[in-house]
C-alpha cells in the first residue's frame, strides 16, 4: 500500500467528485481501509446531516424502510424510518452496516476487464471500452448465429428494487435471448398456495397480534425477519401460546412456548396427523368448509383410510401424544395463525407438505380471519409497470418458435444453471450477463456452474464486490447501492411500499442497471442503427415515475409516486388475507383436493409424499439456512460483519461428534460425492443426531461454499408459477470426519 | 443516593439479532475491531435445555468504576446521572483500565493508540432519547433503566451464569433471565 487514507480525507475526496480516481488505479481494490477519524467525544455520525429516504431492497421478509444521513455529500449513517409501523424505525445487523458496504474499499469502482478469465490479471477500463466490447460481442454474436439466443441472462435477488429490472428490459430490447427463469428461494410454496388459494398472499403480518395461537412452522424469523418478532410476543404477552416446529432448535425456537423438533421434510405427515386427530374429535369447520372450499369430502375419506397418529408420530418423530395435543390446541383456540417457512419446502416434497399444511388451516377455519391465515408470502404490492422492464423487440428479431408460430426468448433453468448452460444447443450459450446475482457461491454444484462459465465467448457481471461470480468474469461492471439511485420497493411479506431517494452521488463509476441499459443501447445503436429498442435518455426519477399506474396509487392513497418521499404507505389490502372469500383457484373457492395440480403430475389432494432418506455412505443430512449476518452471499463480506462472525462452523450433536471422535474446535471435512466442505466444529445439542447445519455465506477470503455439497436436486413443485421446480437444498446427504 | 442510569436486558425476548451492537457501530462509525456493545451467546451448559440464549453488553457504567479508579491521567469520570465517560484527548493508551475492568468494556483501539468505550449515548440522553442500541432493538429486549435506584429489583437479577464477580464494581445492568418452554427434541 503506497499510502494510507484517513477517513476523514477519503471522505473529502469523494464529496469533492472523484478525485481519489487519478490515484488509485485497479489494484487499488487492496486500498486501504478508510481509518474512522477518532475525535473526543466521539461526535454522532449523523449530526448535522440531510435525510433522506431509502428502502433495503435485498432480497428479505422486512424490506427495511430507511433513513440516509448525509452530509457534505457523503453518507453518514443509516437508520430506520419510523413511518413504516412493520419495521418501525430500526433496522437489522445487516442494514446496520450499510455506510461500510457503500464506502467499502473491495467495492468495484470502475469497469474492469479480466485476460484471461479467472486469472485475476484485471485491467481497468472506461465505460465506453466495456460497452464496445459488449455491443461489439452482442452484434457479432447475431451476426454468426442469426438471432440473439446464444446471449444468456441470469438475474435475479441481489437488488429487488424495481428499476433493476431494467437489465431484463435491456435484454428483451437486443431481441429474444436465453433466460435464467425461475426462483431458487420459495417456489415450492407458491405453487402449493396457488393450487389451493390461486395464488400466495398471506394476512398483514402486523395482524399477527390478534392471534390466539401461532405456530412457526420451518421459519426462524429471529434471524430472517426480526421486526415480525415484535408482533408474535405482542400476541404473547395478549396470552397467545408460540409453538414452533423445525428441525433445529433456533433462535426462534429457543424464544418458544413449545418446540417441536421434527425430522427434516415430514412437515406433511405432522399436518395430516393432526387434521385426522382435529377429524375424529369433531373440531372440523364444516360451516366455513361448506362456504369456502371442494375436496374436503375426499381429503376426509383420504385421513380416515390412510392416516393415524402413530403414523405421524413415526414419521415425523415426534410422540402421538404430543402431536394430538398440538391439533387439538390449533383446532380449538380461535384465531390461530401457522407462519409456513421457506425452509420446510426445500425438500422434493416441499410443495406437497405445504399443502397439508394449507389443509389444515382451511378444515379448522382459519383461513381468511384475522389472527389466523397460512401465511407464506405474498405479491399483492407489486402490481407496477414494470416500465424498466417491458421493451419492444428491434425489427427483425429472432427467436424460439412456439407452437401458435409466434417468438419467444429461450428459458433455462435457474436451479440447474450450470448444466442447462453446457446442455443447451442449437444455438448454443456464448455470453452470459450475470446481474444481482452471484451463482458460484449460491447455485447448487459450482464446480459445474464454473465449467459452463469456461465454455462462454463472454462474461459480463454487474456488481458491488469481485464475488465469485465476477472473478469468474471477462468484464465487471460497477453497481450503485439503493443510496446512490432513485428506485421503488415492495415487500412480499408486509404491506408498505417505498420509494428511494438518491442520497449521495455514485461510488466512482457505478451505475444503476436502467442507465447502463440505456447506455449500451446508444452504443449498439452507434455500431449498427435500429438493433437496440431500450430508451437512451431519461434520469432514475422520470424512471421510478413510470413504474406507478392508477391501480398501485390507489392501493396507497396517493395521487402521485412523489408522496412517497413523505414517507412510505402501507396498502389498503384486506388484513386478512382471503378474508373477501374470492380465493383466485378455478373453482374459486380453496381446492383442498387440487384441480391444477394433477396438470403437472402431482396428486390432487394433500396426500403425504414420502420424505428422502439418507444413504449409508452418506447418513447426515446437511442443512444450510441463513444466519442473522447476510442474506445469501451479501453482507458477510464487510469488515464489521467480518468483526462479529469471523470465521464459519458447522453445528454437530455431542452424540454425533463423540461417535465420530470430534471435539469442538477440531477442523472437520464435510463431504459427498459431489464435493466437500472444510470448516470448524461446534458442539451443539441445537441440532439434531444426525443433522450437521452450517450457514451460508460468502466470505470474500475463505473458499467456503456450502454449495459444493449441494446437488441440483428439484424440489416437486414451482413449474406452475414460476416457470421452473424449485430447488431442494435441504435434502443435501453427506458424511463428516475430522480432519485436524 | 445518587441518580443511576443503567440498562436492562431482557434474555427471555433477545433474539441474538446483533442489531444494538451493530447500530452503536453505526451511531459512530467506529473502527472496525472495537466492540463498544457485544452480543454473548450463552453456553448451553449453564441452561437447563440446550437453547440459543443470548446477552447484549456494553460498558455497564458501574456504581464503582474500576476503569475511573486506575486511570493515571483522569480521562475517566462519572457524571451525575452515573453514566461513566471516558476522554479521549486525556486518554495515553496505557490501557490500565482495559486490564482493569472486569467486563472488557474499555478497549483499546491499535490505530488510534487510545482506548474507547461505551458512552451510553450521553448526547441523546441529554436531549431525552434512547441510546442509539436501546432504539434498535426490534424487540424491546434491551432497554434504558432511568434510575436504578427506583428500579423494581425483584423482577430481574444482578447477574447470569458467567457473569463476572458484580461485587467488585457494582455493574448498573439488570437481567430478566431467560425461560425455558417446553422442548420435544428426539435425542432425549
Amino acid at each position: 500500500m503506497p499510502y494510507q487514507l484517513t477517513r476523514r480525507s477519503f471522505l473529502k475526496g469523494l464529496a469533492a467528485g472523484s478525485a481519489l480516481s487519478a490515484l488509485t488505479a485497479y489494484g487499488g481494490l487492496k486500498m486501504a481501509t478508510p481509518a474512522a477519524a477518532v475525535e473526543a467525544g466521539y461526535p454522532e455520525a449523523g449530526a448535522g446531516a440531510k435525510v433522506f429516504r431509502n428502502v433495503c431492497p435485498r432480497n428479505c421478509y422486512d424490506t427495511c424502510s430507511m433513513l440516509s444521513y448525509v452530509k457534505d455529500g457523503v453518507l453518514r449513517k443509516v437508520s430506520g424510518d419510523p413511518v413504516n409501523t412493520f419495521t418501525n424505525g430500526r433496522l437489522c445487523v445487516k442494514g446496520y452496516t450499510y455506510t461500510r458496504r457503500v464506502y467499502s474499499p473491495d467495492r468495484l469502482k470502475y469497469p474492469m476487464k479480466q485476460e484471461p478469465r479467472g486469472s485475476g490479471k484485471w485491467q481497468r477500463i472506461s465505460w465506453d471500452e466495456a460497452l464496445e466490447i459488449i455491443a461489439r460481442k452482442i452484434l457479432a454474436i447475431k451476426k454468426e448465429y442469426g438471432s440473439t439466443l446464444p446471449i444468456c441472462l441470469n438475474k435475479y435477488s441481489g437488488n429487488f428494487d424495481i428499476l433493476h429490472y431494467g437489465i431484463e428490459g435491456m435484454m428483451s430490447s437486443i431481441g429474444y435471448t436465453t433466460r435464467a427463469l425461475g426462483t431458487p428461494c420459495w417456489p415450492a410454496g407458491i405453487d402449493a398456495q396457488t393450487y389451493d388459494f390461486g395464488t400466495l398472499w398471506n394476512n398483514d403480518p402486523e395482524d399477527l397480534v390478534n392471534s390466539r395461537y401461532i405456530i412457526l412452522w420451518g421459519v426462524n424469523p429471529a434471524w430472517t425477519s426480526i421486526h415480525s418478532m415484535r408482533f408474535i410476543y405482542a400476541a404473547r404477552e395478549q396470552g397467545a401460546k408460540i409453538v414452533v416446529i423445525d428441525p433445529i432448535v433456533t433462535a426462534t425456537a429457543s424464544k418458544a412456548d413449545l418446540y417441536l423438533q421434527i425430522k427434516p421434510s415430514t412437515d406433511g405427515a405432522l399436518a395430516l396427523g393432526m387434521a385426522r386427530h382435529i377429524l375424529d374429535n369433531g373440531w372440523v369447520d364444516g360451516e366455513y368448509l361448506k362456504a369456502n372450499a371442494v375436496g374436503w369430502e375426499e381429503f376426509f375419506a383420504y385421513l380416515r383410510r390412510e392416516v393415524t397418529l402413530d403414523w405421524a408420530s413415526r414419521i415425523t418423530g415426534i410422540p402421538a401424544r404430543v402431536i394430538a395435543d398440538l391439533a387439538r390446541e390449533y383446532a380449538t383456540t380461535k384465531p390461530a395463525a401457522i407462519w409456513i417457512g421457506y425452509g420446510m419446502q426445500r425438500h422434493t416434497n416441499g410443495g406437497q407438505n405445504v399443502r397439508a399444511i394449507d389443509a389444515l388451516a382451511a378444515i379448522t377455519g382459519n383461513v381468511g380471519k384475522s389472527g389466523g391465515g397460512a401465511l407464506y408470502g405474498h405479491l399483492e404490492t407489486w402490481g407496477f409497470n414494470y416500465a424498466a422492464m417491458t421493451m419492444p423487440k428491434p425489427p427483425g428479431a429472432v427467436g424460439v418458435k412456439k407452437p401458435d408460430g409466434t417468438m419467444s426468448d429461450r428459458y433455462i433453468n435457474i436451479n440447474n444453471f450450470g448444466a442447462d448452460l453446457l446442455n443447451t444447443t442449437d444455438p448454443p450459450i456464448k455470453m452470459l450477463w450475470i446481474a444481482c446475482r452471484n451463482p458460484l457461491s449460491q447455485d447448487p454444484e459450482p464446480q459445474v456452474v464454473q465449467k459452463a462459465f469456461e465454455n462462454m465467448d463472454l462474461v459480463v457481471t454487474v456488481d458491488h464486490f469481485l464475488t465469485r461470480t465476477a472473478a469468474w468474469s471477462d468484464i465487471v461492471l460497477p453497481a450503485t447501492t439503493q443510496f446512490e439511485e432513485h428506485g421503488v420497493n415492495a415487500s412480499y411479506w408486509h404491506y408498505w411500499i417505498g420509494i428511494n431517494e438518491q442520497a449521495i452521488e455514485p461510488y466512482f463509476e457505478a451505475k444503476n442497471d436502467v442507465q447502463i441499459a440505456m447506455l449500451l443501447a446508444a452504443k449498439l445503436n452507434a455500431l449498427e442503427p435500429g438493433s437496440c429498442t431500450y430508451p437512451t435518455s431519461g434520469n432514475l426519477e422520470e424512471w421510478v415515475g413510470k413504474e406507478f399506474n392508477p391501480k398501485i396509487l390507489d392501493l396507497l392513497g396517493i395521487s402521485d409516486y412523489s408522496e412517497l418521499k413523505k414517507g412510505p404507505r402501507k396498502a389498503k389490502l384486506l388484513t386478512a388475507a382471503w378474508s373477501d372469500g374470492k380465493f383466485r383457484t378455478p373453482s374459486g373457492k380453496i381446492e383442498i383436493k387440487s384441480s391444477e395440480a394433477p396438470k403437472y403430475g402431482l396428486p390432487a389432494l394433500p396426500v403425504y409424499v414420502p420424505e428422502k432418506q439418507a444413504s449409508p455412505e452418506y447418513p447426515y443430512r446437511f442443512l444450510t439456512p441463513h444466519s442473522p449476518y447476510g442474506i445469501h452471499s451479501q453482507f458477510q463480506n464487510i469488515d464489521w460483519m467480518q468483526n462479529v462472525n469471523p470465521e464459519p462452523y458447522v453445528e454437530i450433536h455431542p452424540a454425533t461428534a463423540a461417535a465420530k471422535g470430534i471435539k469442538d474446535g477440531d477442523w472437520v471435512k464435510v463431504y459427498n460425492e459431489i464435493g466437500y466442505v472444510t470448516l470448524k466444529a461446534r458442539i451443539t445439542a441445537t441440532t439434531a443426531p444426525e443433522i450437521l447445519v452450517a450457514y451460508e455465506a460468502w466470505y470474500k477470503d475463505l473458499n467456503y461454499n456450502l454449495n459444493y455439497t449441494v446437488k441440483a436436486v428439484p424440489s416437486d413443485m414451482g413449474k406452475k408459477a414460476t416457470g421452473n421446480r424449485g430447488l431442494a437444498f435441504h435434502d443435501n446427504f453427506v458424511n463428516i470426519e475430522k480432519v485436524r | 443516593m445518587a441518580k443511576q442510569l443503567g440498562f436492562l436486558v431482557d434474555t427471555e425476548k433477545c433474539i441474538g439479532c446483533f442489531s444494538c451492537e451493530m447500530a452503536c457501530k453505526n451511531e459512530y462509525q467506529t473502527e472496525v475491531k472495537p466492540r463498544w456493545r457485544r452480543v454473548y451467546q450463552l453456553r448451553e451448559a449453564s441452561l437447563p435445555y440446550p437453547e440459543r440464549n443470548f446477552i447484549s453488553l456494553a460498558c455497564h457504567h458501574c456504581a464503582d468504576p474500576a476503569c475511573l479508579k486506575v486511570c493515571p491521567v483522569g480521562a475517566y469520570s462519572k457524571r451525575e446521572d452515573g453514566i461513566v465517560l471516558h476522554d479521549h484527548a486525556r486518554c495515553i493508551g496505557c490501557r490500565l483500565c482495559t486490564m482493569a475492568c472486569p467486563y472488557g468494556a474499555p478497549q483499546y483501539n491499535e490505530k488510534e493508540r487510545r482506548v474507547e468505550k461505551c458512552n451510553l449515548c450521553y448526547q441523546k440522553i441529554d436531549r431525552n432519547e434512547e441510546p442509539a442500541c436501546v432504539a434498535a432493538c426490534p424487540v424491546g429486549a434491551l432497554q434504558l433503566i432511568r434510575d436504578l435506584n427506583s428500579f423494581p429489583e425483584p423482577s430481574t437479577v444482578k447477574e447470569l451464569p458467567g457473569f463476572p464477580d458484580i461485587t467488585i464494581t457494582r455493574p448498573s445492568i439488570r437481567f430478566v433471565p431467560p425461560r425455558a418452554g417446553v422442548q420435544m427434541r428426539r435425542d432425549v
